[in-house]
């Protein structure tokens, strides 16, 4: 009598599929009917060419700067001769946290109205809808161009971190209150209810149960936004102007490293040390978008 | 009734928040149109939008801003041109060809296109795109290289996330019995992809041709770099240009009274020409949704 | 996404491990100079650069290089060199169309050392090994030459306040008209005090702001490191945006002081409170090292950047 040992796994399943093709087969396939063979064909190079192209920009940007990556970039004080960009990533910190400052709360409080207290059927919610989107459709060069025309001359601050941090705020409402309403429509129902039933306000179950529920959400959101201001260009030209120094207040000027790397370019002394400054602001904004994506995920689970 | 007190003042705060987006676009229009509509008055609407001539500098000043209108129209169609066939055959690959396997690199791999910052593009394409443009076309058509072709290929490389995301979405979305029912028939998979499935995502590979638009027409800082910037009348393919958007940040730093006004009505027309984009989006959109 | 991430990078430094060997030889210097990462030499005597004339083809279009509408160096040079046409109070600028357009004295000088058939124009003290500048009707573009009257493209620098500067800069302006000041000046540039008075810092301490001319702001990039040594109590910024913006940003009140390299028009000395001049400075016209050419006519430079004359076979 053979007795099998009793195993804790089951042999697989195996279910061949029914309409799959060997490549062999699809290959004499394409030889009978040729233009199934060309739409194959143009379509695969088509993805080719978008990942090749994808590959290349990211490689020679590494290649050309990661050489010229040395320690006199990063000094503290920035003049002529060493080009440093380590005032310009400060300048990019404290610009990120002022806008963030600014925004974040606006946007989760707009979010948490829009999604808790008004019904989608509200005439202010369309409005608001609307114009939110509207927002996010300017292009940043005339967002620099209402922020110089506010906040630099109008309210007088002059080319200030503030003004170029209120700007940006402005700009990156729009993309902090969709995913913020996003991840509080995520929090399913049966949280809210289940809070009032055990006799909860709404303010309570907001900021106890459904806030909490969504802070991956949001925070995957808030990480996005960052990497869109530390990109951020035109928008910062004529507000936070380009000054190559950390100011001593909120008032006074200086350039990100997005900044950074326009005014290098566009003198063309110093090609290498540009190169070098787009290795960092590529390397920081790439971090910075993978860290969002594998926070949101974290709602799937 | 003390918490019925903080519940409503909680209520209105939000509701304070929420009305702050209506706030910035009614402030962004006012400033713009106060500062910039007084001053295409002054210059003369159809001599400002149709003027062929932008002078600053002459006495007296000539402001016409069409050179840059045709100049940022033939640089989005040139990206429209060059990102959109690739694009949406990409999106066709990654959607319906793609290996499994491959897709978990490839997906996340056209979100790091979305990602690059503009400067990092403009900066790339100004070592790299405008000196081989020179080399391979300079000779036969003269020109250094900074191009209205050279910025479309740029502008046409960093329109392809949008557009491949959006149109992988809408063919994605497109139901599976489309594809079963053209397979039942003896199509090939490609026939079936390409003339049933393809043509049912058209309103969504649309809105990601909008998108792609609107992104194309913003764009400042790649296209300042390679597009070459002279303020005239486009005179061909491998001749500079000047977009709407590269004229203001180039010359808003120096800008005096009539000058600056006039700079700040073309951030009017071009804040016009996306609120046109926006409204022909929701149309597709709503035209999507009946179908 | 971690193992997309290193996938993508690995892949990539793989692939481009090899296409970096060839980059270094094969690249033709098409954009900006290896050798350019130092700031110009201080000495204004140079070592020839060295040539190669022998791939220059003649019948190739002339690619004139200008500086953007509100630069000084623009004004003054067109005004000198007959670009510029005067009419009963009509003034129009006849660059051609065609020019490329660069933002600030380097970005010409990148534009002419990465095309070998650019031709442009900055500032005399400016010049640096990456470029070499021609003489105009014989005349080279020497400190000598232009105080001699000899080199005829020349124009002053200025810089412009408003009323009711602060105390510190009012001090640096001192400095600038001091003997020690204008010394620096005459490093490169033309002093215009040659008996000014030695320098008394009034040691008042804060932020100074000038803004303006790129043509300029070397020269006073250098004047404020000496200043803020004798008065290290005192904070000098300085942007280089052009001419234009420097003038316009002193009468906003944007910049304390703004720099500008072209003479100050009469409707913009009405909002301004003084004009100063610091020192005279030349317009060299500029072209690629291994470009042939060593001379040209006034009439020729008019020809070539008004496009008259379109191909290098036109000039020789």
């Amino acid at each position: 009598m053979n007795l099998k040992p009793i195993s804790a796994k089951a042999p697989p399943l195996t279910i061949k599929a029914i309409n799959t093709t060997s490549y062999k087969d699809r290959l004499l396939g394409y030889i009978k009917h040729p233009l199934s063979g060309l739409l194959f064909l143009i379509v695969t190079v088509a993805a080719l060419v978008t990942f090749a192209v994808l590959l290349f920009i990211i490689g020679y940007i590494l290649i050309r700067g990661v050489p010229h990556l040395n320690l006199s970039l990063f000094e503290f004080q920035y003049n002529t001769t060493n080009v440093s960009m380590m005032p310009a990533i400060i300048n990019t910190l404290i610009m990120v946290v002022l806008a963030l400052l600014i925004s974040g709360p606006l946007g989760i409080f707009s979010a948490i109205y829009l999604v808790e207290y008004a019904g989608s059927a509200n005439r202010l919610v369309k409005i608001v809808r609307m114009t939110a989107e509207t927002l996010s459709g300017i292009p940043s060069i005339v967002y620099g161009l209402f922020g110089m025309l506010f906040f630099v001359v109008t309210i007088g601050w002059g080319y200030s971190m503030l003004a170029g941090a209120l700007t940006l705020s402005i700009m990156i409402l729009p993309l902090v209150m969709r995913t913020t309403e996003e991840a509080l429509i995520s929090v399913p129902i049966s949280y809210r209810e289940g809070s009032y039933a055990l006799g909860a306000g709404k303010l309570r179950t907001v900021f106890r149960i459904v806030l909490p529920g969504a802070i991956p959400g949001i925070l995957a959101g808030i990480i996005l936004a960052t990497g869109r201001v530390m990109g951020e260009t035109a928008a910062l030209l004529f507000t936070a102007g380009s000054v190559a120094q950390v100011p001593d207040s909120v008032l006074g000027s200086g350039r990100t490293l997005a900044v950074h790397m326009y005014v290098l370019a566009n003198e063309g002394l110093h090609v290498n040390q540009a190169s070098a400054t787009g290795v960092v602001l590529l390397v920081l904004v790439l971090l910075i978008n993978w860290l969002s994506a594998a926070v949101a995920k974290k709602i799937v689970k | 009734m003390k918490k019925q007190l903080i519940e409503s003042v909680m209520k209105y705060i939000f509701m304070l928040a929420a009305t702050v987006s209506i706030l910035a676009v009614a402030l962004i229009c006012a400033f713009l149109f106060i500062n910039g509509v007084p001053a295409m008055h002054e210059i003369g609407f159809f001599n400002f939008l149709l003027g062929r001539v932008w002078a600053p500098s002459d006495t007296p000043q000539v402001f016409g801003i069409f050179p840059m209108i045709l100049g940022s129209i033939y640089i989005t169609a040139g990206a429209i041109i060059v990102g959109v066939p690739i694009g949406v055959l990409t999106a066709i690959f990654m959607a319906k060809f793609c290996p499994p396997i491959l897709y978990r690199y490839l997906k996340p791999a056209t979100q790091l296109l979305a990602g690059i910052p503009s400067i990092v593009y403009g900066f790339f394409g100004l070592i790299v795109i405008v000196p081989m443009v020179r080399e391979t076309f300079g000779i036969t058509f003269g020109g250094n290289g900074q191009s209205i072709f050279t910025a479309s290929i740029l502008l046409g490389i960093m329109i392809l996330p949008t557009i491949i995301g959006v149109s992988e979405a809408a063919i994605r979305a497109v139901p599976e019995s489309y594809y079963e029912a053209a397979v039942a028939m003896g199509a090939s998979h490609e026939r079936s992809v390409f003339f049933v499935v393809t043509p049912a995502a058209g309103s969504g590979i649309m809105t990601s041709i909008i998108l792609g638009v609107g992104r194309a027409i913003g764009e400042t800082m790649a296209v300042i770099l390679v597009a070459g910037n002279q303020a005239r009348m486009p005179t061909g393919l491998f001749r500079g240009v000047r977009t709407l958007t590269a004229n203001i940040v180039m010359e808003m730093g120096y800008a005096a009274e009539l000058h600056r006004e006039a700079l700040i009505a073309t951030g009017v027309v071009l804040f016009v020409f996306i609120l046109i984009i926006n409204v022909l989006f929701n149309l597709m959109k709503k035209r999507g949704q009946q179908l | 996404m971690k193992k997309s991430i290193a996938l993508i990078l690995v892949c990539t430094l793989a692939l481009f491990l090899f296409a970096a060997c060839d980059d270094g030889s094969s690249e033709a210097p098409a954009y900006g100079n290896p050798s350019q990462d130092t700031p110009a030499q201080d000495t204004p005597a140079q070592d020839a650069p060295a040539q190669d004339t022998s791939n220059f083809d003649n019948r190739r279009e002339i690619i004139v290089v200008s500086r953007e509408s509100g630069s000084g160096t623009r004004g003054a040079f067109v005004e000198l060199t007959g670009v510029e046409v005067s009419a009963d109070g009509n003034t129009t600028d006849m660059t051609s169309p065609e020019a490329v357009i660069g933002n600030n004295t380097n970005a010409i000088m990148t534009n002419v050392s990465g095309d070998l058939y650019a031709i442009g124009y900055i500032s005399t003290g400016s010049i640096d090994n990456s470029i070499k500048a021609v003489n105009i009707d014989g005349v080279e573009p020497t400190p000598a030459n232009i105080l001699a009257g000899n080199y005829k493209i020349a124009r002053p620098f200025i810089v412009v306040t408003m009323d009711g500067l602060s105390p510190v800069a009012q001090d640096f302006l001192s400095f600038i008209m001091s003997q020690e000041g204008q010394e620096i000046v005459a490093d490169r540039y033309i002093p215009v005090d040659q008996s000014a008075p030695a320098f008394e810092s009034n040691r008042a301490t804060g932020t100074v702001v000038v803004g303006g001319s790129t043509s300029v702001s070397p020269v006073v990039e250098r004047l404020a490191e000496a200043y803020q040594e004798i008065n290290t109590g005192a904070n000098i910024e300085v942007h280089a945006t052009g001419s234009g913006a420097g003038i316009t940003g002193a009468i906003d009140g944007v910049v304390d002081i703004g720099m500008s390299s072209r003479n100050i028009r009469d409707s913009e000395m009405e909002n301004l409170y003084q004009q100063i001049t610091i020192a005279m400075d030349g317009i060299a016209v500029i072209v690629n090292n291994d470009n042939p050419l060593t001379n040209l006519t006034m009439e020729e430079v008019r020809e070539i950047f008004t496009g008259e004359k379109t191909r290098w076979s036109d000039v020789h």
